[in-house]
């Protein structure tokens, strides 16, 4: 302890001078010291009860499935209801964040780089915020690990650090198979204080969180980590927990402290090897804002329906922290910050280091949005060429060589890239905010994974289509050799038959003696054979006894009376649809009317352009020949 | 007596040798043609049979043998033009005309208001991506389709399109920062 105060002082001292000192404070490699503009957002109290005009809720707030809508257009909802439901697999299921009726269930734009449109739920409120107490139907707390992740799935509660991954899907099955849980309070990026705001309001929740998950997956040791930099978290956090088995732990403020990967290895010292996931080797990571989710879905069976956002930025006169619903318009969030100019510019989804700016400012609020900045576009700097001096690896959270990395991704040499672990890149930006050159870094990063991603699929595609069509092959060859060995048995059978008949002929004077022959070979024949058979044996009878061929007769020409019948009609059908089809032309103000009968129309306009080509195909061939 | 030695013993070793290398030309035979395997693995597997012959492995076999040219892949376009010339350590010749721009991805979509069920387009379909029994509908099996083209013609009522497919946020990449900084300046 003495000597790390000692190290301390002696960064402090050195700082001023080499900003970089700072890296002896902590455990993993790189990071780098942003100016925070975090107290931007601490001046004004935490708001809360803002009900906005419309909330729109997209089916996919998480990775893996997006949820399936189980409500009406139309439909009366109530707070905490269940509006749309996980799929099978990784999902997470979407409840009304407050009572409402349901106005559209369309494609809207979502909180995404892509600006791309998927469908939402658009709830408007009636303001009365009618609640359904115990939605969830919590009257015990869940006592096996199973019951504690159903209940967690069912509370639509996701990763809400960032990532979204689904929390039900990161715990084991049984107790005993974790040895670290580690609450995850670092809250790294400048500007955002969700958390620490919600670490200074509601800290006992926080741990009662924390204590559910220890106590049912057996997790003897609890640590929470927490940057230096929020002393009010810190002191709300230790008098939460004090007769607890759980220690707050002070980490450096260094950004990417809060990375998953970095501040287990600050908290334990453990580097969690490329390629695993941390409960490989017996370690989980919550979000303080997600344990909290998990305390009020056991203790009051409430699903997640709000988060903590920061709204900040340097285009703000306000800035603030909320409880907001899920659902919440961007726009009308920022709008509540007074900005100092309108907003004319795109928002950033998360802090500075790792937010995207948005194609469209009027998105909802949803589980993983911890902050909404408006800071005024700066003058980009044009990139320049790389002068290989190494501060990207320098920074460089993961070890990895990121001017390596740029050189392959700009040469569009996926491999190489791949082989120098692209993958373990976490897209914290610090090589591109250390760059001199000013390059994008991170951006050519991440198109190169998306690239890569997309020649993976490709692959797959091609891999797939490439057996389909051999099987295929295999089917065509298959069945023209089953035809082949049938036609070939029939060929032989009607030599058989032949041959047969010729010494039939032979034998033909001693008439029983044919008879016996033909019995002895019955079963041998197949149901044809004995058919052409009695055919035959008709024939001959009939030659034999002229009076009887009248009847035989009869019915032939009744049935070919009956085919003239149906080619008759058949040819007055086709007269009918004709004349309709006409009368339909003719009225084409009917047409328009009546949609149905359009489809119909085209289908029959088709078919006489099929019909007229199939002519046209048939004379060409007959010039042809 | 030296020479003689020494005539005696190359003479053995060429036989020894002779021996080993006719036993594993019997041994370790491969199976099929390694060219036209990895010329197969080259090209995209639509199976659309632009190239002339009935399917993408027919035609690598082709290539394999020196009997086709290396630009008939329509669907693979330059890229898999100039790698298939390289794995033959042949000249690249240019694409035809309509083959040099790629074509984004598309699969078949049918009208299903207009299919009569014909099941043509089953037949034609080189994947078993058409699902459908005689008249009744039929449909496309989005993820199977490989945008290869030959139910288009086949179709008697003309109800089948190609469409482009939507990207999703799962699908959706990236944009390449090089390209961007070019274009801005």
């Amino acid at each position: 302890m003495k000597t790390r105060g000692f190290l301390t002082q002696l960064v402090k001292t050195l700082s001023p001078l080499y900003p970089m000192a700072k890296r002896l404070l902590y455990r993993f490699h790189g990071g780098v010291f942003p100016k925070y503009n975090k107290e931007l957002s601490l001046r004004q109290p935490l708001r809360e009860g803002y009900i906005p005009k419309q909330l729109i809720l997209p089916l996919q707030q998480h990775m893996g499935l997006p949820a399936l809508p189980c409500v009406e257009l139309g439909e009366s909802v109530k707070k905490f209801q269940l509006i749309a439901q996980a799929a099978k697999g990784l999902s997470a299921p979407v409840h009304a964040p407050t009572s409402g009726k349901i106005i559209a269930i369309e494609p809207r734009v979502l909180p995404h780089a892509s600006g791309l449109a998927q469908p939402c739920i658009v709830i408007e409120p009636d303001g009365l915020d009618s609640a359904i107490t115990n939605v969830l139907a919590v009257n015990t707390p869940p006592q096996t690990p199973e019951a504690f992740k159903q209940l967690i799935l069912n509370a639509g509660i996701v990763g809400m650090g960032g990532a979204g991954f689904p929390t039900f899907a990161k715990l084991p099955n049984q107790p005993g198979l974790v040895e670290h849980l580690v609450i995850n309070g670092a809250e790294c990026e400048p500007f955002i204080t969700c958390d620490d705001m919600l670490m200074q309001t509601h800290p006992d929740e926080i741990i009662r969180g924390a204590q559910l998950v220890a106590q049912m997956f057996g997790i003897p040791h609890v640590v929470c980590a927490i940057e230096n930099n929020k002393p009010k978290a810190i002191e709300a956090m230790r008098q939460a927990c004090a007769d607890s088995q759980i220690t707050i732990t002070e980490v450096a403020t260094v950004y990417p402290m809060g990375g998953q990967k970095q501040l287990i290895q600050e908290v334990l010292g453990i580097e969690v090897p490329s390629g695993k996931h941390t409960i490989d080797i017996g370690i989980v990571m919550m979000n303080i804002a997600t344990l909290r989710a998990i305390a009020h879905a056991v203790d009051k069976g409430q699903p997640l329906v709000s988060r903590f956002v920061t709204v900040s930025g340097l285009g703000l006169e306000q800035p603030y922290n909320i409880n907001a619903l899920l659902g919440t318009p961007f726009d009308e969030l920022i709008a509540l910050a007074k900005p100092k100019q309108p907003i004319d510019y795109p928002l950033i989804m998360g802090g500075p280091m790792m937010g995207v700016k948005l194609a469209d400012n009027h998105v909802p609020v949803v589980k993983t949005s911890n902050c909404i900045l408006a800071n005024p576009p700066e003058p980009v700097q044009a990139p320049m060429a790389c002068i290989r001096c190494g501060e990207c690896a320098d920074a460089c959270p993961i070890n990895l060589q990121p001017q390596q990395l740029y050189w392959h991704a700009q040469a569009h040499e996926y491999e190489q890239a791949e082989k120098l672990n692209l993958f373990d890149c976490i897209e914290c930006g610090c090589c591109s905010f250390v760059c001199p050159s000013h390059i994008p870094l991170v951006q050519y990063y991440r198109h190169a994974k998306s690239e890569v991603r997309e020649i993976r699929a490709q692959a797959q595609l091609t891999e797939q289509a490439k057996q389909r069509h051999e099987a295929r092959q295999a089917r065509i060859e298959r069945d023209k050799q089953e035809r082949d060995a049938k036609l070939a048995a029939k060929k032989a059978a009607v030599k058989q038959q032949a041959a047969q008949d010729t010494q039939d002929k032979k034998t033909a004077q001693p008439a029983h003696q044919t008879a016996e022959s033909n019995r002895e070979d019955a079963p041998k024949l197949s149901a044809r054979e004995r058919a052409i058979q009695m055919a035959k044996a008709r024939q001959q009878a009939a030659k034999a006894s002229p009076e009887q061929t009248q009847p035989a007769e009869k019915p032939a020409a009744a049935s070919d009376d009956k085919r003239k019948a149906a080619m008759e009609a058949a040819k007055a059908r086709a007269a009918a649809k004709k004349a309709q089809a006409e009368l339909s032309t003719d009225q084409p103000k009917q047409e328009s009317e009546k949609p149905e009968l359009s489809v119909e129309d085209k289908r029959k306009a088709a078919m006489e352009a099929a019909k007229a080509r199939a002519a046209a195909k048939k004379a060409q061939q007959e010039t042809a020949k | 007596m030296s020479a003689l030695a020494g005539i005696l013993i190359f003479l053995g070793l060429s036989l020894a040798f002779g021996l080993l290398l006719g036993y594993a030309a019997v041994r370790f035979k491969v199976e099929g043609d390694p060219v036209a395997e990895l010329i197969d693995k080259k090209l995209p597997q639509t199976q659309c049979g632009q190239c002339g012959y009935p399917g993408c492995k027919p035609y690598a076999e082709a290539l394999a043998k020196g009997e086709a040219e290396v630009n008939l892949c329509i669907p693979g376009g330059e890229p898999t033009m100039l790698e298939i010339a390289e794995l033959l350590q042949v000249e690249p010749k240019p694409m035809q005309a309509e083959a040099t721009e790629p074509k984004p991805p598309m699969v078949a979509l049918i009208n299903e208001d207009l299919c009569i069920g014909c099941v043509l387009c089953i037949k034609a379909c080189p994947v078993d991506a058409i699902v459908g029994a005689t008249k009744m509908m039929h449909t496309v099996i989005k993820k199977e389709c490989t945008g290869c083209e030959l139910c288009i013609p086949v179709c008697p009522v003309d109800c089948i399109d190609m469409v482009f497919e939507q990207p999703t946020p799962q699908t959706w990449k990236w944009p390449d920062p090089k390209s961007a900084a070019e274009s801005a300046q």
